[in-house]
């Protein structure tokens, strides 16, 4: 009922308007203007455009300024304002539509006005306006036919009543009627399956293609060709969350079995915030998704209504984001740790301010567990790395060899904006804390921790340092690890003693302390002449002891001597005490990171040298003291007959110059070991000492110098062959030793024979003074004396003979093997044993 | 009717009349209240507006005779 009354009331109200629009007409008239008139408004139910009441009126201000009356445009203005302010009852409701409406027949007004005058319209007016209306005039009743709007959109009557300013409007109507016959899915249901899209999830027409491998408008759907590009396009965006989201979920569900690390985690935390930027963007668009795309819209509606394009303007930004995070969870699928954190610095190389801003702040986030490691690696020596993401590794070794194989660098893990040689210092520095806590027991390295943080200006606490700040990283390693060298130097040259024990070593281990080697050599020599599984090491032990009492040593150090004694080494059946005596020092923690097995091993071997060559010297020493001209054996020579004596005299001539010639050699070759080998190389170690910033400093130089040393001692590998030369020529002189102490003996014996003789025959000869005595071999055994002594000198002579022989033709050999030799320091020792060239002489003489 | 409802509307409708007289849109205060009602109502302005200009034109309609 009320709907018949409202159709009433409106047809009464309709009948009133013709009425008043047309006062003068008869009935029929009458009728037929109602039935027009009723066609009309039954015709166009619906605006054409948004009901917009501010632009509305914004738009009529806007012609009447445009026409020149500003003032009019004002008090519009005004007039419009009390207008909108009313409300309640009996206010108009439709406020927008009364304005329309006044604006529409005031243009119709004008457009009639004009068309009179068509001179005055613009170029618009004459074409479109100016023709059609002459087409109605003519055609008057036909065109009132077509009143019905259809569908192609050109509203023949109507739009001729539309003037030059509507022309957009016009354009802009058809084209909203063609997009609406091709389209059977609105722009704003796209819109938001688009965003719907954007996040992962599948919309109602916008879903994703498994084979494309991406959002896809549905095939079913009809949309313009244009519309379905432009929904792929702005779903790109979907592809690129989605691969970054199921990184991010992937990474979270891996979590518990501790193979995403913790910069892993920082990364997808960080990727999880730019998420969260993203999520809110996309919030405020589908806010905005919601209000109605207004199809053909004037241009004062700026409001906040969301189409594909506006959609595809808005994601521009958002894209080269995704784009970035995409690239990175690409590339970090399969990387950890230090190697994730290079690998993301090095996308960061870019030029574009936005990008790098992005990465910058990733980065920070990324590196930040990684630097605190550092950090805390640095400064406390601590290394807490549970999923093995940093590039210093540790392994648990003893003591001694926490040094050398306690930790170490693994490239694999280390990122690329800290290089090698920054790694490597914050390696050592690391190391000499720990170092310093477990070898040395020492505490003072975190004073210095302290200082160095309080230098470079952060704090030893947590967090103080991202990434970006690489300088700062380096400052503060700089600092730590300058300070942490020095303290770990002090403690070792001042509470450990360093230095004295390498000069200790030297002096005992190398045989520098003269005095107690000769002492040593003295009444050890005795023992060690038996076989070796008859010696007892407490014995000699005991001998040592004595040894050292008696020297100079006694002066040095107790904590030193302590640590000095005697080693047997493992020897076989046929071994004789000199081949398995050695001395041994005993480098306790923290010292045996310096001395090692290897390095005493080494020193053992030195030491063997020496001390074989040592029993060489002495042993010709021994025999020049029994070769000493004395009384005896000059009282031999003066008394004896012709061939015997000759023989005695050449014999004995011949055991002396071969002792001068192996005493020049062994004289040259000590000096040169002793002073050119050891003392240099020992004043070359002591200078590098001094000049050490760093324990690995001292262990390079300490290599270096057991390196020379071996070397220039015919050590080396490279001198193998000469080194078994010179082996032979200590053997050599050893048994020259030996047949000269033979031959004297024999000479002691044959003179005690003729003495006892001469003083059976002759009693009473007073012997006072034994180089008085009037020795003849008087006698009857004189004969039977002579032929033993002439056999005796024979054989005598004859093996000096072969020892001479011998002995010149492996000299020759060693000498020639030298000057080939690579050391230099070998050719001083030529220059020394063949100053006078007489032996290369020799040689070329041969 | 309510008083103060009878004022609003009276004033509506003076402010709607004088910016009809700014516009130059030629329509009488009864016009205009007749118009504002069907607006009321729902109809289409441009309707309206077209009638208006019809009607409004001198040379009445053709008359229809079968």
């Amino acid at each position: 009922m009320d709907e018949l009354q409202d159709q009433q009331a409106l047809l009464d109200l309709v009948k009133d308007l013709v009425h008043r629009l047309n006062p003068n007409t008869t009935t029929t008239q009458f009728a037929q203007s109602l039935k027009y008139a009723t066609r009309i408004l039954t015709s166009r139910m619906t605006p054409s455009i948004a009901t917009d009441e501010a632009a509305m009126a914004e738009s009529i201000k806007r012609s009447l300024v445009n026409e020149g009356n500003s003032s009019d445009a004002l008090a519009f203005a005004d007039l419009y304002t009390k207008f909108t302010s009313k409300s309640g009852f009996g206010s108009i409701k439709n406020k927008w539509a009364v304005l329309y409406l006044l604006k529409v027949v005031a243009e119709d007004r004008r457009a009639a006005n004009k068309s009179d005058s068509r001179a005055s319209s613009g170029l618009f007016a004459s074409t479109v306006c100016g023709g059609l209306p002459v087409v109605f005039d003519e055609k008057s009743s036909g065109a009132k036919k077509t009143l019905d709007r259809s569908r192609s959109g050109s509203n023949g009557v109507l739009l001729v009543s539309k003037d030059s300013e509507n022309l957009w409007e016009i354009a802009a109507r058809e084209y909203v009627d063609l997009v609406r016959e091709e389209s059977e899915v609105s722009e704003g249901v796209l819109v938001r399956d688009v965003l719907y899209a954007c996040q992962g999830i599948d919309g109602k027409y916008v879903k994703f293609d498994k084979n494309y491998d991406g959002y896809v408008l549905l095939d079913s759907v009809k949309v313009p060709r244009a519309t379905r590009v432009m929904v792929r396009k702005v779903c790109e965006l979907g592809w690129l969350f989605r691969k970054v989201r199921g990184h991010v979920s992937e990474s979270m569900d891996r979590f518990p079995a501790e193979d995403v690390g913790t910069i892993g985690q920082a990364f997808c935390a960080a990727l999880q915030d730019e998420l969260s930027e993203y999520y809110k963007l996309l919030a405020v668009l589908e806010a905005q998704a919601n209000n109605p795309i207004p199809m053909v819209s004037e241009a004062g509606n700026s409001g906040n209504y969301l189409s594909l394009r506006r959609l595809a303007v808005w994601f521009a930004e958002p894209v080269v984001k995704m784009r970035l995070m995409a690239v990175l969870v690409d590339s970090c699928k399969v990387l950890r740790g230090g190697a994730m954190a290079g690998a993301i610095h090095m996308h960061a190389q870019h030029g574009d301010p936005l990008v790098q801003e992005f990465m910058r702040c990733l980065l920070r986030r990324v590196c930040s567990p990684l630097f605190e490691v550092v950090r805390s690696w640095v400064l406390e020596g601590e290394l807490d790395d549970i999923f093995g993401e940093f590039f210093i590794l540790g392994q648990p070794v003893k003591a001694e060899s926490l040094w050398r194989e306690g930790y170490r660098l693994h490239d694999g893990m280390l990122p690329s904006f800290i290089s090698q040689s920054l790694a490597q210092r914050i390696l050592r520095t690391g190391k000499s804390i720990n170092f310093l806590r477990v070898c040395c027991e020492d505490q003072g390295w975190a004073v210095a921790a302290e200082e160095a943080a309080a230098a470079v200006g952060t704090t030893t606490k947590r967090y103080g340092l991202g990434y970006g700040e690489t300088d700062a990283l380096e400052a503060l390693i700089a600092e730590a690890a300058k300070r942490i060298d020095k303290h770990l130097m002090d403690v070792m040259y001042k509470q450990y003693k360093f230095k004295d024990h390498c000069l200790a070593i030297k002096r005992y281990l190398l045989l520098g302390q003269g005095d107690f080697v000769q002492y040593l050599m003295d009444i050890v020599g005795p023992e060690l002449s038996e076989p070796a599984n008859t010696i007892s090491s407490f014995k000699l032990a005991g001998l040592l002891e004595s040894a050292i009492r008696s020297s100079n040593a006694q002066y040095d150090d107790a904590d030193i001597l302590d640590r000095l004694k005697v080693k047997m080494m493992p020897h076989g059946t046929g071994d004789r005490g000199w081949d398995v005596f050695s001395l041994e020092y005993d480098a306790r923690v923290p010292l045996n990171t310096v001395f090692t097995e290897s390095v005493m091993g080494r020193y053992l071997r030195i030491f063997n040298f020496l001390w074989k060559f040592r029993r060489v010297e002495h042993s010709l020493i021994g025999a020049w003291k029994t070769m000493k001209p004395n009384r005896i054996t000059s009282n031999f020579l003066t008394k004896q007959e012709g061939s015997i004596k000759f023989q005695f005299v050449s014999t004995l001539r011949r055991c002396q110059v071969l002792w001068v010639e192996m005493n020049h050699f062994v004289t040259n070759l000590q000096y040169y070991i002793m002073f050119e080998v050891l003392e240099v190389s020992w004043a070359n170690f002591v200078d590098e000492m001094d000049s050490a910033r760093d324990l690995d400093d001292l262990l390079a130089a300490h290599e270096k110098y057991l390196q020379s040393i071996v070397e220039k001692s015919l050590l080396g590998e490279r001198s193998q062959t000469l080194c078994k030369t010179l082996f032979l020529l200590f053997d050599l002189i050893l048994q020259f030793r030996s047949h000269a102490d033979r031959l004297y003996e024999g000479v002691h014996e044959l003179q005690a024979r003729t003495a006892v003789s001469a003083l059976s025959s002759r009693g009473r000869t007073k012997t006072r003074q034994k180089q008085n005595d009037d020795t003849s071999w008087g006698g009857g055994g004189r004969k039977a004396l002579t032929k033993l002594a002439g056999e005796f000198l024979q054989t005598i002579g004859q093996d000096l003979e072969n020892i001479s022989k011998e002995y010149s033709s492996t000299l020759e050999g060693f000498i020639g093997q030298l000057p080939m030799q690579q050391h230099v320091d070998l050719k001083f020792l030529v220059f020394r044993l063949d100053f006078t060239e007489f032996y290369s002489r020799l040689r070329l003489g041969k | 009717m309510d008083p103060e409802v009878a004022r609003t509307a009276r004033e509506s409708l003076d402010l709607a009349f004088h910016m009809s007289n700014i516009l130059d849109t030629g329509l009488d205060r009864h016009t205009l209240s007749i118009l504002i009602a069907l607006c009321q109502q729902g109809i289409n302005p441009e309707a309206l507006a077209a009638v208006i200009k019809e009607l409004g034109r001198e040379p009445p309609p053709k008359p229809v005779v079968p």
